[in-house]
């Protein structure tokens, strides 16, 4: 998010998911895009078929980097140095796009000169990636007409997350890969909502659409819409609401839809934090392992049971239609929240939906023309829409970016907080996997989900195993300098020898005990894809 | 001309209104989303009926539901386990407007289900089940039931079928119930003569040319009788493969099924029997982990050789039936028609 | 529509206690079971190298070879490994529990072919289970020909059927041999792979019917001897293990390219193993 709003003004996809299709070369770096988003994978294998070339910048052999042209296996938590040298190299052989740097970039010298003091043969040591490999990536992506670049936590779940994103706009606008159709910068969002909530200001420092709390205009605009007197300070980003210990600066928390228990880096914290909390409330469709927790947990309704809108990776606002009444006790979200603001003193009283879509497109300007009457019978509508003519956005930034001029923000390599050392020679890498959804609290339900994946696994290189003499099926024990996990190992070369990659679906393997609360300076988005471990095989009962 | 008969399109809906009297009604309807579907018709005059359009689900789910109890037990003790029938009883049924893949992917599901032996919950609803046809004037954009040679017109295997002639559809008989249907509403129903048989192979052939696709199915099968698919095409899909199922799923001939324990209380369950597909590493995974199918490279190999070999070469016939859904819903573009045109195009 | 009246209880188990569990090694046990319908239970027969499919309760069912002779009836023995959740929950009964069990289902082995032919057993682990039956019935039968029965554990400790193979060994015109993968303190007998006791038995390969069940890297080295000897294909015959739901022909998971491991199996010759693509023979 922050990455893209510095740099473009706007964080989001640039492009719709069906642009990619079209496009000649396909930069996919920190996304397993099979398996975490099959919509866009089979764009990107469609556009394989009509000739196009995809570049896969991952750690791990991934099916996307299985079938890629161009597979550069970094070192984890290398990315800005690879990216960087791939501009070094675009510069060198002139494919940079001067005319789109000249009227719709700044800083470009800013860049530049950073660039000019790479030293490339340094660039692959500490990558791991051959120059030759790096050169042709960097030729293929720069003399390409039409090119995208897919992202996804890969990139963001660093201590230098918010510079990795930088880098990859950097990259995008020496070459002029903004701005037109089928092509663009793409970060591929987790959920099927997150963007909505991103762009309903589920954020610190934002109201609805990305007006920040502290700029008086907007904040103003807010106070008069629902007559009260609004905090003039951002708010905590989650890492400072979960993970304030016996001191944090909470006293009660209300969570809706989250399992922090599961999902958060750090989870002895997390635990400690909320167990800390004079009252903890918790809204969720299943009792999660942090509504176990809470004082008091409201059932909430399915997406099934509900009306209302999802804003999807492609800013793509949907309509979703109530098919069944709420189950039991549950209530919609709305619900809940009215209810409760209304106990509050607050009275709030939306007849419907509909009615809450209406003050939406009324403050929040990227949604000003979506009401409910043009988001039914559609496949929806692309913010921005200004107004009830516009008829949405399927690419942004064409003639001018969000911000104005696109900045060039120079990103300098920032090792991961913890590398493997002779205490914890492994590198653990933290993903997921196609048949689990986030913390399965509804996927594990399905009987069939957990046929297909009932467990975690932890893939190990061939030679690793042979060292540690663990077969596939063994377990092992992996700790870190906060916790232990005890998990059944895979042999795969799928991974590089001397990493090790896993999944947090599963509550009876905790990954996020292992894993650092060390988190990015801009987003606070924590590094979950990097920390030391050791392995040690459990011996036979 | 004693089996053929002219019903007039203005007598449809007052003859559907009679049938449904005594018959739980199922038709393709257009609900509020544009969505066309076989559904269960609750109130006549409030429905679309959507003969225009293929429906989006076949009939599978209407003799094969997605899930359904087989039967529920009863474990108070360590000592005591019983098991008892589920209830659930099937209504008789008219299906009305099925095309002609559809009505052959039933008359596959007789085979599956009870060849080898009879499923009674099947049995049961098949035997109270009344089919109704509508033959194919226009072919959709992804149908090629002209390969798998069971369309777009049909002469078997209907209780009634009828066909599209502009202001009245010509109805023909196969099975007694349509002998019974007809029989029952005489005055619905006008003896065909020969300029409305002239029409209807006119029709035929007419939709006969308008395949927009071109499968070579029978190409297709032979080379993989010859075993002459190579390998490349295999892993080619299965890596393309989502493994997301709805091919399976969506398939009006793919029965394959699991069956698993639902516990409901303390002391007591229900045995549950639920869609499944050859496609999913876990159909064939056995406990301890070992499984005898290659899921990365061979995971989808299976799908297409039970439907264009080992079903060819038991029956002579696939047992695919052209309805082209698959081609819609899978998105990794793993469809058979793909699977098909790479097997044909393939120098071998 | 004119059809055959409905099996209605094709798939509704009877219950069945067990009678006695015998422990064979620290992975099987042996379940000793009747029908509680004691009128079922006397009529019930089945053939060697049949299978049941065994309910225990909120675990569904599974697949399980029998592994005693109809010869002896009255009661039914399936021996199990622990290997998955039913398994497990299966171990954890006990002398009195209830199951569920529906069959006799499957293609037993072809016991009037074996008459009048020498028989070579060749088991692992488990696999002595399936061919158990088939040897008790022939001895009960009074087979007139020569029997070896070559079994082939991981360590001393696992060898399962202990008392079936001291009574086999004690058997006129039977020869029975144990090895083991490893040795431990105490064990005198062979070590090695089951194909290392070939050597030890005189093999006429155009009289001889191989028998032959067990994991699949023992199947595969059994074959390649017996190929070495001469057996032809269509005398040597085995059973398959798949994964199975209904064990009626319906469900499609123990599919093996055009056959059911349920309905054209479990027991194959390897002739006709080898017009398919079977994974278990392929290295």
């Amino acid at each position: 998010m922050a990455g893209l709003a510095t740099t473009f003004g706007s964080g989001a996809m640039t492009n719709s998911i069906n642009e990619i299709e079209n496009a000649q070369v396909m930069l996919v770096i920190g996304s397993n895009t099979s398996e975490a988003h099959p919509q866009v994978a089979r764009r990107i294998f469609s556009a394989m078929d009509r000739g196009a070339r995809l570049i896969v910048i991952d750690p791990r052999r991934t099916l996307m980097a299985g079938r890629a042209d161009i597979h550069l296996a970094i070192r984890p938590g290398t990315d800005i140095p690879l990216l960087n040298a791939m501009m070094r190299i675009i510069l060198d052989e002139n494919l940079a796009d001067d005319l789109f740097i000249e009227m719709r970039t700044e800083n470009f010298y800013g860049l530049r000169d950073m660039l000019f003091r790479i030293d490339l043969d340094e660039t692959a040591r500490i990558t791991g990636v051959d120059l030759a490999r790096i050169r042709a990536a960097a030729q293929l992506y720069g003399r390409a007409q039409k090119a995208v670049i897919c992202y996804c936590l890969g990139i963001t779940q660093h201590v230098c997350g918010t510079a990795n994103v930088q880098a990859i706009a950097n990259l995008a606008m020496l070459t002029g890969h903004v701005e037109k159709e089928d092509t663009g910068v793409d970060p591929l969002r987790g959920q099927n909502n997150v963007q909505g909530a991103c762009d309903m200001g589920a954020l610190p420092n934002v109201f609805p659409s990305y007006q920040q709390v502290d700029i008086d205009d907007f904040r103003e605009k807010f106070e008069r819409a629902w007559n009260v007197s609004l905090p003039v300070q951002p708010g905590l980003t989650l890492m400072e609401m979960t993970h304030g210990g016996k001191n944090g600066p909470l006293r009660a928390m209300f969570i809706m839809g989250e399992n922090p228990m599961l999902s958060d880096p750090g989870i002895a914290t997390v635990g400690e934090t909320l167990d800390n909390l004079e009252f903890l409330l918790v809204a969720d469709i299943f009792l999660t392992e942090t509504a176990a927790r809470a004082h008091v947990v409201l059932p909430a309704a399915s997406f099934a049971e509900k009306t209302g809108t999802f804003t999807n990776s492609e800013r793509r606002v949907q309509m979703v239609r109530r098919v069944i009444p709420p189950l039991g006790q549950s209530r919609t979200d709305a619900d809940i929240i009215m209810e409760l603001s209304s106990r509050l003193g607050y009275a709030m009283d939306y007849e419907s939906p509909a009615e809450i879509m209406e003050e939406i497109a009324m403050l929040a300007p990227i949604y000003g023309g979506m009401q409910h009457d043009r988001l039914e019978n559609s496949w929806g509508l692309q913010w921005p829409c200004w107004d009830r003519g516009h008829p949405g956005t399927p690419f942004l930034h064409k003639y001018y970016f969000t911000r104005g001029k696109g900045r060039f923000i120079p990103a300098v390599h920032e090792p991961p907080a913890e590398l493997p050392d002779d205490d914890y020679p492994f590198l653990l890498i933290t993903g997921r996997i196609y048949h689990q959804y986030h913390t399965g609290t509804m996927s594990r339900r399905s009987p069939l989900l957990s046929r297909e994946a009932g467990e975690a696994l932890l893939q190990l290189h061939p030679d690793d195993g042979r060292r540690l003499g663990v077969r596939s099926g063994d377990v092992v024990r992996m700790r870190s300098r906060r916790g232990e996990v005890q998990v059944k190992a895979q042999l795969t070369d799928v991974v590089k020898a001397g990493e090790v990659y896993t999944t947090f679906h599963f509550s009876e393997m905790p990954v996020n005990v292992l894993t650092i609360s060390a988190r990015d300076h801009f987003s606070q988005c924590p590094e979950y894809k990097i920390c030391a471990v050791h392995l040690a095989k459990v011996c036979d009962p | 001309m004693t089996d053929k008969y002219i019903l007039k399109k203005d007598h449809l809906l007052p003859l559907l209104r009679k049938l449904k009297k005594n018959h739980r009604l199922i038709a393709p309807l257009r609900n509020r989303h544009g969505d066309t579907l076989f559904t269960e018709i609750d109130q006549l005059d409030d429905v679309r009926l959507d003969l225009a359009n293929q429906p989006q689900n076949s009939l599978k789910q209407f003799f094969f539901p997605q899930q359904e109890v087989l039967f529920t037990y009863r474990n108070p003790g360590p000592d005591s386990y019983h098991f008892e029938p589920a209830a659930g009883e099937s209504p008789p049924s008219l299906y009305f407007g099925v095309r002609p893949c559809d009505l052959s992917a039933v008359l596959y599901m007789d085979v599956v289900f009870l060849k080898n032996a009879r499923d009674p919950h099947y049995l049961h609803r098949r035997r109270n089940s009344i089919l109704v046809g509508l033959n194919c004037n226009g072919p959709f954009a992804n149908c090629f039931c002209n390969a798998t040679r069971n369309g777009p017109f049909v002469d078997f295997g209907f209780d009634l079928q009828l066909t599209d002639l502009g202001d009245r559809f010509l109805v023909e008989l196969d099975r007694s119930r349509g002998q019974e249907i007809i029989s029952a509403w005489r005055q619905f129903f006008a003896a065909a003569d020969d300029k409305d048989v002239k029409a209807q192979y006119q029709a035929f052939l007419e939709a006969r040319g308008k395949f927009s696709l071109q499968v070579h199915l029978d190409l297709a099968a032979r080379r993989l009788a010859d075993d002459q698919v190579s390998e490349s095409v295999w892993h080619e899909l299965s890596m393309r493969c989502q493994d997301c199922g709805g091919c399976a799923y969506i398939c009006p001939t793919c029965t394959c099924f699991s069956i698993r324990d639902r516990q409901t209380s303390e002391s007591g369950g229900e045995r549950i029997r639920n869609w499944d597909a050859c496609t999913f590493s876990g159909f064939t995974r056995m406990a301890g982990d070992h499984n005898p199918v290659d899921r990365q490279m061979r995971g989808i190999e299976k799908r297409f050789r039970h439907k264009l070999q080992f079903d060819m070469k038991k029956d002579n016939r696939p047992s695919c039936v052209g309805c082209g859904r698959c081609v819609n819903i899978c998105f990794g573009g793993t469809d058979i028609v793909r699977f098909i045109n790479m097997t044909c195009c393939e120098n071998t | 529509m004119t059809m055959p009246s409905p099996d209605k209880d094709l798939y509704r188990p009877r219950p069945a206690e067990i009678r006695e569990v015998i422990v064979e090694n620290s992975q099987i046990k042996t379940f000793v079971l009747a029908f509680a319908d004691r009128e079922y239970n006397a009529s019930f027969t089945y053939q060697p190298g049949q299978f049941m499919m065994v309910s225990v309760p909120h675990c569904g069912e599974a697949p399980i070879s029998i592994s005693s002779t109809p010869a002896k009836s009255g009661t039914i023995h399936l021996s199990v490994r622990r290997a998955g959740r039913l398994t497990a929950a299966l171990h954890d009964m006990r002398q009195g529990d209830a199951v569920g069990l529906r069959g006799p289902y499957g293609r037993p082995f072809p016991m009037t072919d074996l008459l009048g032919r020498d028989l070579l057993f060749v088991a692992g682990g488990i696999g002595l289970a399936p061919l158990r039956s088939v040897i008790n019935t022939c001895l009960a039968a009074g087979h007139d020909r020569r029997i070896t029965i070559l079994y082939g554990s991981r360590t001393p400790a696992d060898i399962a059927f202990k008392g079936d193979l001291a009574t086999w060994g004690q058997t006129a015109g039977v020869s029975c041999l144990l090895t083991v993968d490893r040795t431990e303190p105490g064990w005198a007998g062979e070590v090695g792979l089951v194909t290392g006791l070939f050597a030890r038995c005189a093999l006429d390969p155009d009289e001889t019917t191989a028998l032959v069940c067990g994991p699949p890297m023992m199947i595969r080295a059994v074959l390649a001897q017996l190929a070495e000897r001469g057996v032809a294909d269509g005398n040597i015959i085995t059973t398959m293990e798949r994964h199975m739901s209904c064990g009626v022909g319906i469900c499609r998971h123990c599919h093996m390219d055009e056959k059911l491991v349920c309905q054209d199996g479990p027991v194959f010759t390897l002739a006709e193993l080898k017009q398919l693509k079977v994974m278990e023979l392929q290295g």
